[in-house]
């Protein structure tokens, strides 16, 4: 997956601190969102003061004066996961995230996946890397909106429209950042968190956006549990299956599949006390892998049998069983799942638990409302009447704490969606990944040296004859490996990056090789990085005399080096304003050349022309 | 349980069940295919010296390891580092004699080099000349070869492609492609698979070599009257049911060199062929069991001798009309073997950027340590 990878340092100090700035930037906007709505809220209630008549049109969104309470399965589930979105928008703000993400966590998640499962991913990994502060601001808002939305929402459209978003992000997260939660991949176990923890997500997004109408049937809490007990059984049989090496604590000397998986999680960065509870149950297991995996498979089944039962009394104690089951697997296999800086939820066994526990909870038959009757004017008001000014007067009057959070959760998401949307729009990567390779470039403001040399056409060029445009000037190898070739998909890509404006700007590199030096080889070269259409690029040589009289005007030297290495030169850009001066110098080492790389260094060659031209 | 519900959680745990049940699946194993060619490591001899390419720096990373060229002139017993300079090795060297002493060594592309620069020697590597073919050569130790009098060149590509040259590495043409050459008569008698070497006859026409698909069949096609003909080996009895990979092909002193691996896997025999007349005539030599054993290296030397190296450990060698006879187990790291200066052989061996020269003599017991090269390998400048 080479596009997922944007190849900078995921501690990169350049990127943590512009991500940091980005939080924090946006933390103040998302201060200033709630504030604003609160101050409109006191002050529409102290101006228009909500209607005391019973019966009186609520808006959208606003509790009915004499609704039932919200069944305890229901506050469960929406206190359970609204927290758990905040913990886990909370996650993605770490410092780590921001590049780390795509290569250090879906990227390696979707490796064991089919070829076509990585494709997809790669598409959702490449996006990111070519916007990591956008990205890993966008995941942060995102997640605690959600979060302070469903907590805010008790009931009404608002609470299932939070529901649904629910659900909508956490299948964008299970595909794109999940791998479909793995799923595909041969080592699929419940014990590491399988079918993939927001896929739980997704599903008590589901049951909170359940009509009223269906939350006080017994029946959903038999379907809650009878799904679960069906996955637990169809996951006990797939532990028991033979082949996965989960009967074996040990193989050939090598752990066996559960030892290796959990002896990988020990070495994630996290405090000593528990690397040692997980590194213990890793031992635990190598001794006695077949027992382990024989009662994973028995709890399972039974667990999965019990829930399917359908009776209370059987499926208490296994609720109780499951819970402490899932508590083991959390600390002991899974090692909370958020540690590391590089954690972006506490896994699937805390929602599993919250989801069992709902499903009990919803067995016992709970009053049904009759006041969803009981207003009338609501029942028959049409959108137009929803709409008017009385009444919208009067839904903004009688809105509660809740309407207003959940407006401002909304207020939350939109801030982080909508910088990744706009950077979207853009195929350009970010140039903080060329910035934080290259360092910063040094303003400068002196004379360019002249030089006259041939171009790849054979054709004689010199510096005072592109006078009136500006020149980005680097010293390319024609027969360079590695960094020459970068470079110049840099200069091209830059030339598309600015568009019309490149008629104002000629790319220039002149040859940094005393061997390979003739127009050979810059034509070959040419070819070789689909250079021979671009039409202002220019690639320049000489004899070797001229060409280290160049170099030497420039700074520039070049090396030859022993034993089948390449020219050893300097990664270095100039940027020629119009009127002949160097404006700016900074270094083109193009780092790990990724596609991510590769455009952001395109995009800051471009500013970089942009500037100058801005100056002449 | 309701029975949607029910019908939504089979639906999910048949869904789990059967990625359990793929992913215990084992891949079944695949049929032996031909024998592949050595590697680019081997030797050459000229008139002014004797030639080796072997790959230094014992790293993981391509990157970090780099194709150095030797040459041990000729009267002489010392080898010397004579890699040209100015391009990057780590994607292979590949030499020809262009006769008179004059050597060619080609870089195959790297990383993101794609085509292959040139330098050419006439002086036993103490100076180099540029030049440039405008594609990637093939990674096979014959992908270049030069007429005996150095007038034309002749490129096995990495795309299947065949160009020719005119003198001096100039004007590349195209020669032949793949794909023309699978559909003329001879590539559909051959059932071509892959292009494995190019050489020039003793009379300067073209020849190619692959393996064959159709069984029994030496792939060696000589290029006359604008046409591509069969001119390999016919092969006696025992191997006319076995597929036949021409795995070096090369012209010294008047004699055309074939070696042949029939058969695939543990079956696998080397033949070695001779010719003076362009392929019209050959003459065999025994056969050599590979045993499973993976050539490593082949060296070609004078009067049509082929060492081979297998697993890196063993060797043998034949001369033409004679038998295979085996030398010593050869030292630890040996890459290649090149022709010694009295008639026995040098073994190569590398170890990370040192590279032991052992020798043998003629009809010698053992190996015995000649010289140490340590070569100045520029770690990371290629990565």
């Amino acid at each position: 997956m080479p596009g997922m990878n944007s190849g900078v340092n995921i501690n990169d100090p350049t990127v943590v601190a512009a991500f940091k700035s980005a939080l924090l930037h946006q933390g103040i906007i998302a201060l200033l969102i709630f504030g604003i709505l609160g101050l409109a809220w006191l002050t529409v209630r102290a101006w228009w003061p909500a209607p005391a008549q019973a019966g009186e049109q609520a808006g959208p969104g606003v509790q009915p004066a004499a609704a039932p309470a919200e069944p305890t399965w229901r506050q469960l589930l929406r206190i359970g996961f609204g927290l758990i979105w905040i913990f886990d928008g909370v996650l993605q703000a770490q410092p780590k995230m921001a590049i780390g993400l795509p290569s250090q966590v879906i990227q390696p998640t979707a490796a064991s996946s089919p070829h076509w499962v990585q494709h997809v991913v790669n598409w959702a990994g490449t996006t990111w890397s070519y916007h990591p502060m956008q990205a890993g601001a966008s995941a942060v808002w995102i997640q605690v909106g959600i979060g302070v939305w469903i907590l805010a929402a008790s009931r009404g459209p608002l609470s299932r429209l939070a529901g649904l978003v629910s659900v909508g992000w956490g299948l964008v997260v299970w595909v794109f950042g999940e791998s479909f939660g793995g799923i595909f991949a041969p080592g699929l176990t419940w014990l590491f968190g399988a079918p993939g923890a927001v896929l739980i997500y997704c599903v008590a997004g589901a049951l909170i956006a359940l009509p009223e109408r269906l939350w006080y049937s017994p029946r959903l809490g038999r379907a809650i549990l009878g799904g679960l007990g069906l996955f637990l059984v169809g996951m006990a049989v797939l532990q028991a299956w033979p082949g996965r090496g989960f009967w074996q604590g040990t193989s050939h000397g090598q752990p066996g599949t559960l030892s290796g998986m959990t002896s990988g999680m020990a070495q994630t960065p996290q405090p000593g006390s528990l690397a040692g509870w997980v590194n213990a149950f890793t031992r635990f297991d190598e001794a006695h892998g077949f027992a382990v995996n024989l009662f994973v498979v028995v709890a399972l089944a039974l667990i999965g049998a019990a829930f399917l039962s359908g009776q209370r009394r059987v499926i208490r104690p296994a609720l109780i069983a499951f819970t402490v089951l899932c508590l083991a697997d959390w600390v002991l296999i899974e090692d909370f799942g958020f540690f590391g800086g590089l954690g972006t939820d506490p896994n699937s066994m805390i929602p599993f638990i919250l989801l069992a526990g709902s499903g009990y909870l919803a067995l016992t038959p709970g009053t049904v409302p009759a006041v969803e009757a009981a207003s009338p004017a609501a029942a028959t008001a049409g959108w137009r009447d929803r709409v008017r000014p009385a009444s919208l007067r009067r839904s903004v009057a009688t809105a509660g704490f809740g309407t207003v959070a959940s407006v401002g959760a909304l207020g939350l998401i939109i801030l982080g969606a909508a910088p990744m949307a706009a950077a979207q729009a853009s195929h350009n990567a970010d140039p903080i990944l060329a910035q934080s390779i290259a360092g910063s470039a040094a303003p400068l403001n002196f004379p360019a040296k002249d030089f006259t040399l041939t171009d790849q056409h054979g054709r004689t060029v010199s510096l005072a004859s592109l006078r009136g445009k500006v020149v980005l000037l680097t010293f390319l190898d024609p027969v360079c490996t590695t960094d020459c070739p970068l470079i110049a998909q840099e200069f091209r890509q830059a030339g598309q990056v600015l568009g019309t404006a490149s008629k104002h700007v000629e790319l220039v590199a002149i040859v940094a090789n005393p061997i390979y030096h003739q127009v050979a080889y810059t034509q070959a070269f040419d070819r070789q990085e689909y250079l021979t259409q671009v039409p202002n690029w220019l690639y320049l040589t000489g004899s070797v005399p001229q060409l280290q009289q160049v170099w030497k005007n420039y700074g520039i030297a070049a090396e030859i080096l022993p034993a089948g290495s390449m020219i050893g030169h300097p990664d270095i850009a100039y940027v020629i304003d119009p009127a002949g001066h160097v404006r700016e110098e900074f270094s083109t080492d193009p780092g790990p050349g990724t596609t991510a790389t590769k455009s952001s260094f395109a995009v800051l060659l471009a500013d970089a022309a942009r500037q100058a031209l801005g100056q002449s | 349980m309701s029975g949607r519900a029910g019908q939504a959680s089979l639906l999910l745990a048949a869904a789990l069940l059967a990625a359990g049940c793929a992913s215990a699946v084992t891949r079944a194993s695949t049929p032996a295919s031909a024998a592949e060619p050595p590697s680019l490591s081997t030797s050459l001899v000229t008139s002014t010296g004797t030639w080796a390419v072997a790959v230094m720096g014992g790293s993981a990373a391509q990157h970090n390891n780099f194709w150095q060229l030797f040459v041990r002139p000729t009267a002489t017993s010392t080898w010397r580092l004579v890699t040209p300079p100015g391009v990057a090795s780590n994607g292979g060297l590949v030499m020809a004699s262009l006769g008179a002493g004059s050597v060619m060594a080609a870089f195959r592309p790297s990383q993101d080099l794609s085509y292959s620069p040139l330098a050419t020697t006439h002086n036993n590597g103490g100076a180099w000349t540029p030049g440039l073919l405008d594609a990637g050569l093939a990674d096979v130790p014959d992908a270049l070869a030069a007429t005996v009098g150095g007038g034309h060149l002749l490129a096995l590509l990495a795309d299947g492609r065949a160009e020719l040259s005119g003198p001096g590495g100039t004007a590349w043409t195209r020669l032949a492609s793949y794909r023309a050459l699978a559909a003329s008569a001879a590539g559909r008698r051959c059932g071509l698979g892959h292009l494995t070497a190019a050489a020039f006859s003793p009379a300067g026409v073209p020849l190619l070599a692959a393996d064959c698909t159709r069984p029994g069949t030496a792939g060696v096609f000589a290029y006359a009257g604008g046409t591509w003909h069969l001119a390999g080996p016919t092969l006696p009895s025992p191997y006319v049911h076995q597929i036949v990979t021409v795995l070096r092909l090369t012209t010294a002193g008047g004699t055309t060199t074939a070696l042949l691996a029939a058969g695939t896997g543990s079956a696998a025999r080397l033949l070695a062929a001779w010719s003076t007349d362009g392929g019209a005539h050959w003459a065999l030599s025994p056969s050599l069991p590979l045993h499973g054993a993976k050539l490593t290296s082949a060296s070609p030397g004078p009067g049509g001798t082929m060492a081979v190296v297998r697993n890196g450990s063993y060797a043998a060698t034949v001369a033409a009309g004679g038998p295979w006879r085996p030398l010593p187990k050869l030292p630890p790291g040996t890459a290649t073997l090149a022709p010694g200066p009295a008639g026995g052989w040098d073994a190569l061996a590398v170890h990370g950027a040192k590279l032991a020269i052992w020798r043998l003599a003629p009809g010698g017991g053992s190996w015995a340590a000649a010289q140490t090269i340590n070569v100045p390998v520029q770690f990371g400048s290629s990565g």
